[in-house]
């Protein structure tokens, strides 16, 4: 992804061109937990950089706390704005399909991030982090790193078609290591019902070889009941997302946390840049864009950390 | 009405019993199933895990069932616990560098924590009680606007305590004495003073008036706009000491600190028998509620019966038999 | 004589273990106003509970046109014609005059209200009620007589064979009873069967063709109104003789312990004044509306005001009813129900309740409060089912005794009592009359509201009159009369020397 970011951003220089002025709509989920404040965090920042380089490019941002408030965002953005393009993070697929569609057949640009649309080729880009290689990643780490018999326990998410392909990613790649999951209950990417869950995992469980958290918000609480408990010596914690303190904290080589998987919130930015791309350079921006998750190791860590990240 | 006094001196009487026992008769239910699921489930650490984080919102509750009873409703409380964790942790880490990192800064945070919960109380209550905007509509909007500060303080993530603070204040809420946690003391002491407050002070006897009917608490030279304020004063005071015993627990606040916190209290305090439209409140009752709350999802916790998909349905349902069973009761009448 | 419309044949009626009504029986005539009379608690309610399907007999049969007939609800007593209008008002407050008409009989045009008709209909049943309430008004806006025609109009626009009112004078003042004489006897002519109670026998006496006393559940006496006598039925209700209902008249009047000058209230009250003396007994009449009940909340501290209070030579600061009782100054509310009581707590959280921190502090003394209680309950003769039973389930008699209990606790110099006997049977008014003459021999003074034109001429020592917000005259002495008071409350005030604003 890195990579791909530098290229354009050269592009650029090469092929700025004056155009006439358009309007940029960009619609994203509130900043209701970490990793949705850090993309609302990198959304602000592209658009500001980008507003400053391209005078003639306007932008809409919104951010909605539902799927409903973000369908009439998308209608007012039509409507009252007149925006050229669309960048929209669908709060949830099915419902933002027909919208979408509507909008892109109204004639407006329109690039979909992360979250794919129930139906396939109505949007011109699509920028997205894979969710099941999300899992794939982290359960690769657990098969090799673990052995047959041992025994993890799972904390998942929100129930959700993220939620459900990260665990479907992560049951594939364990498959056949022998590895024991004890249980899997949802910690809502929330530490605090995270910590709950991994009390109760604790109270139940006298042997937890290790923990996969499946976000960072989930790992930070996860890894506070298990201070509590005294048992800090028995299992280390996976989560994932690439969280500032806890890429800090692989840097420092905290046996506890010993590895992180990206799921890097900065896609926004990539869909934003590739979108105003479109219309100040000639070169050709359509098709779909997936970020795989990479694994964070204490002699990479260094690559994911970023000061100014609130996340 | 002279039909009424014919036709039901006898009422009172022995329905008022399975009233009282309907909460109780429920959280043994819950505590026999957890035994029977799971041999864990008595043991010392998962009881004390369980009172533990039953103590926010038990303390929270505790207050909400004044407001309840005097005829209120406060939906802020979820939002406004979020934001003083996150006005508090900001205010002890910009401390550090002044005081240097200890127990004064604790001290201060604490402070920081009730004020903030006195003033946010008061704002509620002064607008539901002065102003004469219902509460509802009131705490709605507070609720939208401390959750829209804490995202904004917190720049849309989370706010951490800095770690050597952390060490200092851990014990708020993982240490205690005799082997009993801070929090759960701290919770006892308020729901014993709360049981007091309400049941053997004029104050707890106004806030029932008032419930039950403004106008003749009014007539009655009950200073009705005054009781009221002060129940949410109490409330945000209460909601402030939650904050205390919350931030030591995992050092953070974010956007998603608190959420649901004002359902879960107010269905703690429904469950407990007082009335959702005021009137009648009883602080035990309160107290069960929140138990009951916690070893539902405790006890899905410790065991794969139920897919966890489910768990929402599974609380639903409890809740709904627990006020059911008094309910029931009491309507024989 | 015509044969009953409706009956009750040896109707019993129990709850639980104990009966209440004692093989009653009971005719309906067509054409006919039959007056149900007795104490509270005397039954009157459930027997027209049960004529009106609201309750069953538990043996004995209602007879409808000599048949046997057995409702399932009130629905079906109204679908065959028998309309029960209750002393607490059925209407949707919130709801228009005519929407509360044809309320659950709503006139269509295809899917949707025929919004037109309705209100056309309401207009002409409100007409022939003598109302000038609009269809469209919203009831919660109406005044409480205007209410009750609402409920007559309800009434009439089905077709109503058997109407039967719980006491529906109980809030009209004279002036308004007339108009509900009129339509009673325009019933009446229209071959309609009309049950009617009431406490005020006068009433009874004119309006009535047929009378029967219900005491403690058992039919004591039942005949043509000519039989009676306002005496004979007094006694029989009450099953002893009564002897004169007030008690004579003592000349109050010491220094000045209540002054209000220049009394202001935004749309009920304007230029009011009013001065007390020591061991007086004042009365204050005038129709409802006048601004009686206003001007006293007033001075209570119960509504905001302008204007001067002066009590034992202090100024008394406006809207502070906590100041006001704590200087000796109560109001004892006409709305017992709506204002006075907490219906569903027991007698002793409402005894204690505006006096709570003379009954310890920080914490409640239970034991004080249950001694309060006792002595309440034997000063007041109170006479409830227990001691925890709750206050909205005791007879309304009962309930005005503790409102009397608890407004007196703070031991006050100056009570006001508004309504003193609303709705309260003739042995317990009786009751409260002597109260008020011992508490004014006690020293202290007393201001009466009433509606009851005997009440103030019984009672009171001067009569201030209002009429639209204003003190229309005072007569005192030899002149209270009714001539005088009616003049005045009518707004006529040259008949009577003019002393007050």
């Amino acid at each position: 992804m890195t990579k791909m970011l530098i290229a354009t951003t050269a592009l650029v220089g090469v092929l700025a061109a004056p155009v006439a002025a358009q309007t940029i709509g960009v619609s994203i989920p509130a900043a209701t937990h970490g990793w949705a404040g850090a993309l609302n965090f990198h959304a602000e920042q592209t658009i500001r950089e980008l507003g400053e380089r391209y005078p003639d490019l306007q932008f809409v941002l919104t951010t909605t706390p539902d799927p409903s408030t973000q369908v009439s965002d998308l209608e007012d953005m039509v409507a009252t704005r007149n925006i050229d393009a669309l960048v929209v993070l669908p709060f949830e697929s099915e419902p933002l399909t027909d919208p979408v569609r509507r909008i892109k057949e109204s004639g407006v640009w329109t690039t979909v991030v992360d979250r794919g649309l129930a139906q396939d080729g109505i949007e011109d880009l699509y920028v997205a982090g894979d969710n099941t290689s999300f899992g794939r990643t982290a359960g690769e780490y657990f098969a090799q790193t673990l052995s047959e018999g041992d025994k993890i326990v799972v904390i998942r998410g929100i129930a959700s078609t993220i939620d459900n392909e990260r665990v479907a990613g992560f049951q594939e790649a364990i498959e056949g290591s022998g590895i024991e999951v004890l249980a899997m209950e949802h910690g809502n990417f929330n530490r605090d019902d995270a910590f709950t869950v991994m009390q109760d995992y604790l109270s139940r469980f006298g042997e937890i070889d290790a923990v996969w958290a499946a976000d960072d918000d989930q790992a930070m609480g996860a890894l506070a009941a298990i201070e509590q408990s005294g048992r800090q010596d028995e299992m280390w914690v996976v989560g994932g997302a690439g969280m500032k303190e806890m890429v800090q904290r692989i840097q420092q080589g905290d046996p506890q946390i010993p590895v992180n998987v990206t799921y890097p919130p900065s896609m926004i930015s990539t869909a934003i840049e590739l979108t105003a791309l479109h219309f100040m350079t000639s070169a050709p921006i359509t098709g779909e864009f997936i970020i795989a998750s990479e694994l964070i190791t204490p002699e990479n860590a260094e690559n994911f950390y970023f000061e100014n990240s609130p996340y | 009405m002279s039909t009424a006094t014919t036709d039901s001196p006898k009422s009172a009487g022995w329905s008022i019993d399975l009233r009282v026992l309907g909460p109780i008769l429920a959280l043994l239910a819950l505590v026999a199933l957890g035994m029977f699921l799971n041999p864990n489930f008595l043991s010392y650490a998962n009881i004390t895990n369980v009172l533990a984080r039953s103590a926010f919102i038990g303390i929270v509750a505790v207050g909400m069932t004044f407001v309840i009873t005097a005829g209120g409703l406060d939906l802020s409380v979820g939002s406004m616990a979020a934001f003083i964790a996150g006005l508090m942790i900001l205010v002890m880490n910009a401390l550090i560098p002044v005081m240097g990192a200890g127990v004064g800064i604790i001290l201060v945070g604490m402070l920081v924590a009730i004020v903030a919960g006195l003033i946010a109380g008061a704002i509620n209550g002064l607008l539901v009680a002065k102003i004469g905007i219902e509460a509802f509509i009131v705490t709605l909007g507070t609720m939208g606007i401390y959750r829209s500060l804490v995202t904004w303080l917190a720049d849309g993530g989370t706010l951490s305590l800095d770690f050597a603070m952390r060490e200092i204040y851990r014990p708020v809420y993982y240490g205690g004495i005799m082997g009993i946690s801070w929090p759960i003391i701290v919770f006892a002491v308020i729901a014993i003073l709360g049981e007091i407050v309400m049941r053997h002070t004029a104050f707890g006897r106004h806030c029932a008036a008032i419930g039950s009917n403004e106008t003749v608490a009014r007539y009655s030279s009950v200073n009705v706009a005054r009781v009221r304020t002060l129940t949410f004063i109490g409330l945000g005071l209460l909601v402030g000491i939650a904050v205390i015993m919350y931030v030591p627990r995992l050092g953070s606040a974010s956007a998603s600190t608190g959420v649901l916190w004002e359902l879960e209290a107010i269905a703690a305090v429904i469950i407990g028998g007082t009335m959702l439209k005021g009137g009648f409140g009883r602080i035990w009752g309160t107290v069960v509620g929140v138990l009951i709350l916690s070893l539902i999802g405790n006890i899905l916790n410790l065991t794969d019966m139920v897919s966890p998909y489910l768990n929402g349905a599974i609380q639903g349902v409890i809740i709904i038999l627990a006020v059911v069973l008094q309910r029931k009761r009491s309507n024989s009448r | 004589m015509t044969a009953p419309v409706l009956a009750l044949r040896n109707v019993t009626k129990s709850f639980g273990p104990i009966e209440i009504l004692h093989g009653v029986n009971f005719d309906l005539r067509p054409g006919e106003v039959h007056a149900l009379i007795g104490e509270n608690g005397a039954g009157k309610s459930t027997t027209m509970k049960i004529l009106s399907g609201y309750l069953d007999a538990t043996t004995g049969t209602v007879e409808l046109d000599g048949q046997l007939a057995r409702f399932a609800n009130s629905d079906a007593a109204e679908a065959a014609g028998i309309v029960m209008i209750h002393q607490e008002f059925n209407l949707a407050e919130h709801l228009s005059v005519e929407q509360n008409v044809f309320l659950g009989r709503e006139i269509r045009r295809g899917l949707l209200l025929d919004h037109k008709t309705m209100q056309k209909r309401t207009a002409e049943l409100l007409a022939r009620l003598d109302c000038r309430v609009s269809p469209t008004a919203r009831v919660s806006t109406i005044s409480v007589p205007d209410k009750q025609m609402v409920e007559i109009a309800k009434a009439l626009s089905r077709k109503v064979r058997v109407l039967i009112m719980d006491e529906p004078t109980a809030v009209l003042t004279e002036s308004e009873t007339e108009v509900l004489f009129e339509q009673i006897n325009r019933l009446r002519v229209e071959g309609c069967a009309i049950l009617y109670t009431s406490h005020k026998l006068g009433e009874v006496k004119r309006i009535a063709d047929r009378v029967t006393v219900l005491r403690d559940g058992s039919v004591v006496a039942s005949g043509p109104i000519d039989e009676f006598t306002e005496d004979t039925m007094a006694t029989a209700m009450v099953g002893r003789e009564l002897s004169d209902l007030f008690p004579p008249k003592r000349r109050g009047g010491g220094e000045v312990v209540l002054e209000a000058a220049d009394i202001h209230v935004p749309g009920h009250v304007s230029h009011a004044s009013l001065t007390l003396r020591r061991g007086e007994i004042l009365g204050i009449g005038g129709l409802i509306g006048a601004g009686r009940t206003e001007l006293v909340e007033a001075i209570a501290g119960l509504r905001p005001r302008t204007g001067r209070v002066t009590l034992f030579g202090k100024e008394l600061p406006a809207a502070s009813v906590a100041e006001a009782t704590r200087r000796g100054l109560v109001y004892l509310t006409e709305d017992r129900k709506g204002a006075g009581l907490l219906l569903e707590k027991g007698m002793r959280e409402n005894l204690t309740l505006p006096m709570l921190s003379a009954f310890g502090r920080p914490l409640i003394s239970r034991r004080k409060e249950e001694e309060a209680l006792t002595r309440a309950i034997q000063d007041f003769q109170i006479r409830a089912g227990g001691r925890g039973i709750a206050v909205g389930n005791m007879s309304g008699g009962n309930q005005q005794k503790l409102l009397l209990a608890k407004t007196m606790l703070p031991d006050p110099q100056i009570v006001i009592i508004d309504e003193p006997t609303r709705g309260i049977d003739i042995g317990t008014k009786q009751q409260i009359y002597d109260l008020i003459h011992r508490l004014a021999s006690e020293g202290r003074s007393i201001i009466v509201i009433s509606s009851e034109m005997p009440e103030l001429i019984g009672l009171a020592d001067r009569v201030l009159v209002m009429h639209a917000g204003r003190v229309s005259g005072e007569v005192s002495g030899e002149d209270v009369n009714e001539r005088a008071i009616v003049r005045l409350a009518m707004g006529l005030g040259e008949g009577s020397k003019e002393t007050a604003a």
